[in-house]
This record gives C-alpha cells, structure tokens and sequence, in this order.
C-alpha cells in the first residue's frame, strides 16, 4: 500500500486529506509544518508527500529544499498546494512535481496522487 | 464548479435557490461549496426553505441530500411537502436522498456523522445538502471546541466536495453563537406578531464572500413554497435606471385640468391628489387613465373598489375605460389591503408596468400600503425607492390619497414626507357654501409648470370631470366652510352654478 505524508497547518484539511486518502485506498500519515514532517519521514517510508506552502515553523518551500538536501528523500514525489495561484509562487520553489489549488476538489486530490502514484494497492 | 479568473485564481460561482426574491438578496444565490446555516424558530419555514432549495437543485440537474437528525418523520415531512408545488415524488430516491443520521449520532459521535457525511457525499456526487436539526448535533458535542471542529469539519468537506451546504436550527436564544463565526452565512426566519396580524420575515445576518441586502426582508409561504419580497427600499435604493430629464407635457384626460395644470402632467412625475372620501380622486385617477393608448399603455392599481366597479364609475363618466381594457391598453389590477406585504404589493406593481411598458399609472389608495406595513417608518423611503423606480421607467404616475376628514381643514397630509417627493400635489375639498356642499380642486404644487393657484370648483358629470369656475366672492374655502365677502351684482357662486348647470 502506497504511503502519502500530508503536510498541512490547517485544522480540517490534513483531517479531510487523510479521510479522502485513505477512503481511496492510501496510507496516510499526516503532519502540521515541515519540521514535523521530517520528523515523520524518518519512522516512515513515504512514497508522495502532499504539502502545504504556507505553514508555520518550516514552511513547504523549506521543506522541499530540505528533501532535495538529502539523498534519502530527494526522489520522493513532492506536490505542492497553496491558495495563490502558481505563476504566483513559481519563484520562490521550483522543481516540484505537480501543485493542486486550494481550495480543492476531492477529485483533484485523488487525481494529483494517483498519476504520481499510480492506483492504491494492496 | 469554481470557475477561474485570468490569474488562475479560482472564482466564486452560485448557487442559485430558485426562490427569487432571496436569489436577489443574495446577489445571485448562495457561493457554492459554503456552508450556510438556516436558523429559526419552530414554525418558522426552514424545513420547507431546505426541501424548496433541494428540489430546485435536482430540478437543475444537481443530486441532493436531506439529513435529518431529531427532526419530522422522514413519511410526514414528504406528505407536508407533498402541498408544494415545488415538490416532485419522482425525484426522490432519484436525485434527492432523505436519510436519518440521529442513530449513527447517538451511537458514533459527532465524527461518525461527519464520516457519514463525508462518505455519502462521494458516493452519491451530492452536490447540495441539508442537515435539519442541527441543535442535535450541538447537543451531542462534549464540548464547545468539539462542535465547533465538526462545525470545521463539515466547512472543509463542503469545499473540497463543491457541495453546498444548509444546517437548519431552532437554536438562537443567544445573539452569538459559536457556529455563527465559522459558516459562511446565516440567514434567521422569524414569524413577528403585530397586533391581530402574523408576519414572516427572512434576515441576512452574514454572507462571506459576496455583497447582500441588508435588514428584514418579508416573506410568505404559499402553495409555491416560500415567496420572498426583498424591502422595496433596499432594493431600490438607486432606481434600476435614471430617470430621463422630461420635458414632454401629457395631457390629465381633461383639457380644463390640463389647463389649470399648466399644460398637462410633465412626462415621468408623480402627482398626488389628496382628499376626503367621495371627493373625486378616484374619478380624477380614471380621467387619467382615459387618455391611454397603445403607446402609452395604462395601469390602474387599486385597493378599495374592485375592478368590475371601477369599471362602473368609468361608465358613470362616460369615460370609456371598459374599451380600453378589452383593446389591451389599461390593466385594472385590485390588490384588497386585507394580509398581503407591502414588498409583495410593489413587486406586483412594478412587474406589472415593466411587463406592460406602462406609462400611466393610477395607484389608487396610497393609504392601504401604510394600513399593511409593520413599521410607520417604513413609509417615507419605501414612497421615495417605488416613486423613483416608476420614473426611472418613464412612468406618470398619479397617486391618491384619502384624508379622514370630510370636512374641514387638512392640517398635514396623512402620510408623512409623501408630498416632498411628488412633484406635483393637487388638493380635493368639500366646500360648504349657502347650505350646499361643492367639490373644490386647487393645484398646491406643479413642480415644472406655472398653475392656476385658483380655488375650483370640480365637476363630475356624464362626460368625465370639467374644471369649473373659481369661487368669486367667497373665502375661507380651505377651512370647508367658506362664507361671502361682498355680493356681486350677477350673484352669488352658488348661484352662478346653478345657471350653469
């Protein structure tokens, strides 16, 4: 089963991800900022991690630049959400794998991860 | 569906509630994907505004989901709707789901409702939802902070499932309540006593993301399910098109009035006539009325006479009105000023000059809109929004309105500020003079004209209304009771009339 670590600040949507994600047929470990998803990351292993940009502590463009540091988590699919749109934020992080705009759709979600991912299995 | 900006910054689209008059207090209808709450007390409409909207939902080709939690039996709620227009069996188990989610309250918690929730909006593609009996749910939380997470909870699944969404509670006694500062909207009904009468109003008190009507908005509940009248002063606050600068003069129907008018009625004013019972301002109305045409088509609206006698005093006066509603050109419209709104009855007004292109226009009776008010305040802008709307749509409009007081002077007119926003105000008066009774007419203000500022007499007769002569000879009209000041040689006025006559 395919593992997707859910980072986001946000009361209610690392809840509403986790719920939809694992309805689907995913593995999800969630985390409130990047920080703590690093911590996550090293008792897990993740296949895709779906994060917010703007969070507290260490924000979603550090955490990306902190992945892309490390040999152990750099191929790690990293897809990105934020409510501005993309031509907005496109200079501040690059290289991520695909971005999702809040506020999103379940489909969105479920379409973002399973072409990164392929169909959950079992 | 969010559509996009050219930024690719989603926009806001709506959801129209297919209630007309609360699609225009909302701007369009509600932001899809918000979470709304509908509050009231028992009795108030919110079942049926939550059935009306999800019915119209499916109608449009939506799927939507009805949950109750201790709310009406699922089997009594369909019959009581079974009244409605709106109601259509075969949608249900269709398009439209009725479920309960008390059990899985009772025996899951909140978390499992919102799971519940959650799931059968997926799996049915639900793209509205109600949850009646919200107050269950509070009831159920351990604690603020937890009802206000499921509260966060169903917000969060409302966006990402595009499904718009309707809590509907009795609970209110507090101003403020938790919940109310995290839904994108709240909209309170409420059933206000005044005197014998019983009045529903609809209230916006918050609507994230889009401008709104402000303040109590009246509504009804019909066999069409809930009918709401937007306050004619809010919506009309600026008319929905400037009224042109007129010069045109058009004729009153009566070339002695137009004359003593100063050439007739400026094209697009208003025109107050006020008087006692029996003066002559309804026959003065269908004077008006009587110059009607295909291209100045006219409207009578009334109160206090039904159309077929309005039709008889025409007849009476030899006016000839009964032709022109066979020909299509005045609409007699009779609007009895028992229980109706007065929101209800400018609606019914203005709908009815803009589907005609009327151009005259009687209202006869302005006394019967302050009779079904609820609030006297109301009065001055709510004449200010309707009297500007009909002149913003190129409309004369001649308005009359009954004093109490047969004989006597008039101290003030009984409508307060009424006659500051007309531009013209014609006076009708009983007189007595020698033991007889004379109707008077007197021009008081023609805003665009200069008038004949004499005292006439009126006459009403087999050929519709004749201005007469000015009471030579006498003063003191105004007060009702006009006495001689000096005897002519060729007599009296009363003398005078009677050679004429």
């Amino acid at each position: 089963m395919q593992t997707v670590l859910v980072v986001d600040d946000e009361f209610g949507i690392g809840e509403v991800l986790e719920a939809i994600l694992t309805d689907d047929g995913y593995r999800v470990v969630t985390a409130i900022n990047g920080n703590h998803a690093l911590e996550r990351l090293a008792g897990n292993r993740v296949d895709l991690v779906l994060s917010d940009l703007m969070m507290p502590v260490m924000d979603g463009a550090a955490l990306f630049a902190a992945l892309q540091a490390d040999k152990r988590y750099a191929r790690i699919p990293f897809v990105l959400m934020c409510s501005l749109p993309e031509s907005n934020i496109q200079n501040r992080i690059k290289g991520y794998t695909a971005f999702l705009h809040k506020p999103f759709k379940v489909d969105d979600v479920l379409d973002a991860v399973r072409k990164v991912l392929g169909p959950p299995t079992a | 569906m969010s559509q996009s900006k050219a930024d690719g910054a989603p926009q806001l689209s709506r959801m129209p509630t297919g209630i007309a008059g609360l699609d225009v207090i909302l701007n369009g209808g509600f932001l899809r994907g918000g979470i709304y709450i509908v509050q009231g007390p028992p009795g108030a409409g919110k079942t049926i505004l939550g059935n009306q909207v999800c019915y119209d939902h499916v109608a449009a080709g939506g799927r939507a989901l009805y949950v109750t939690l201790l709310a009406e039996n699922h089997d009594r709620m369909l019959m009581h709707m079974g009244e409605m227009q709106f109601f259509h069996r075969e949608e249900i188990a269709r398009s439209l789901e009725y479920i309960s989610a008390f059990r899985i309250l009772e025996e899951e918690g909140l978390k499992g409702l919102l799971t519940l929730i959650r799931r059968e909006i997926q799996g049915r593609k639900i793209s509205v939802l109600v949850l009646d009996g919200l107050v269950a749910a509070e009831h159920s939380a351990p604690s603020e902070l937890e009802f206000k997470k499921f509260i966060h909870g169903l917000q969060t699944q409302a966006v990402v499932t595009d499904c718009t969404m309707f809590l509907l509670t009795s609970a209110g006694e507090a101003a403020i309540s938790p919940e109310h500062t995290m839904v994108d909207g709240l909209i309170e009904l409420s059933d206000e006593q005044y005197g014998w009468r019983s009045v529903r109003d609809l209230h916006v008190r918050k609507f994230r993301g889009s401008a709104y009507l402000r303040g109590r908005h009246a509504f009804r509940i019909t066999r069409n399910g809930i009918e709401v009248f937007p306050r004619t002063e809010s919506l009309l606050s600026e008319p929905s098109r400037d009224p042109a600068g007129q010069t045109k003069q058009i004729t009153t129907g009566s070339a002695s009035l137009d004359k003593m008018a100063g050439g007739g009625l400026t094209a697009g004013s208003t025109t107050l006539v006020v008087g006692p019972t029996g003066s002559g301002k309804t026959s003065l109305g269908l004077q008006f009325l009587s110059a009607a045409s295909a291209a100045e088509p006219g409207l009578h609206f009334g109160f206090f006479e039904a159309n077929a006698r309005v039709l008889t005093k025409s007849d009476s006066l030899g006016l000839g009105l009964r032709k022109l509603v066979k020909d299509g050109h005045v609409e007699l419209v009779w609007q009895p000023p028992t229980e109706d709104l007065i929101d209800a009855l400018a609606d019914t007004l203005l709908e009815t000059v803009r589907r005609r292109k009327v151009k005259r226009v009687v209202i006869d009776g302005l006394s019967a809109f302050q009779r079904l008010t609820t609030s006297a305040d109301r009065i001055p802008p709510f004449f200010t929004a309707l009297v500007n709307e009909l002149r913003g749509l190129g409309v004369t409009t001649f308005a009359t309105l009954e004093v109490p007081d047969l004989i006597g002077p008039i101290a003030r007119a009984p409508v307060s500020e009424l006659s500051t926003i007309t531009e013209n105000l014609i006076l009708l008066r009983y007189v007595e003079l020698h033991s007889r009774l004379f109707r008077l007419i007197s021009v008081l203000k023609m805003r665009d004209n200069e008038f004949d500022p004499m005292l006439r007499e009126l006459l009403l007769g087999k050929n519709g209304l004749e201005v007469g002569d000015s009471f030579n000879n006498v003063e003191a009209l105004l007060s009702g009771f006009g006495r001689g000041v000096e005897a002519p040689a060729s007599g009296d006025h009363a003398e005078q009339t009677e050679k004429r006559r």
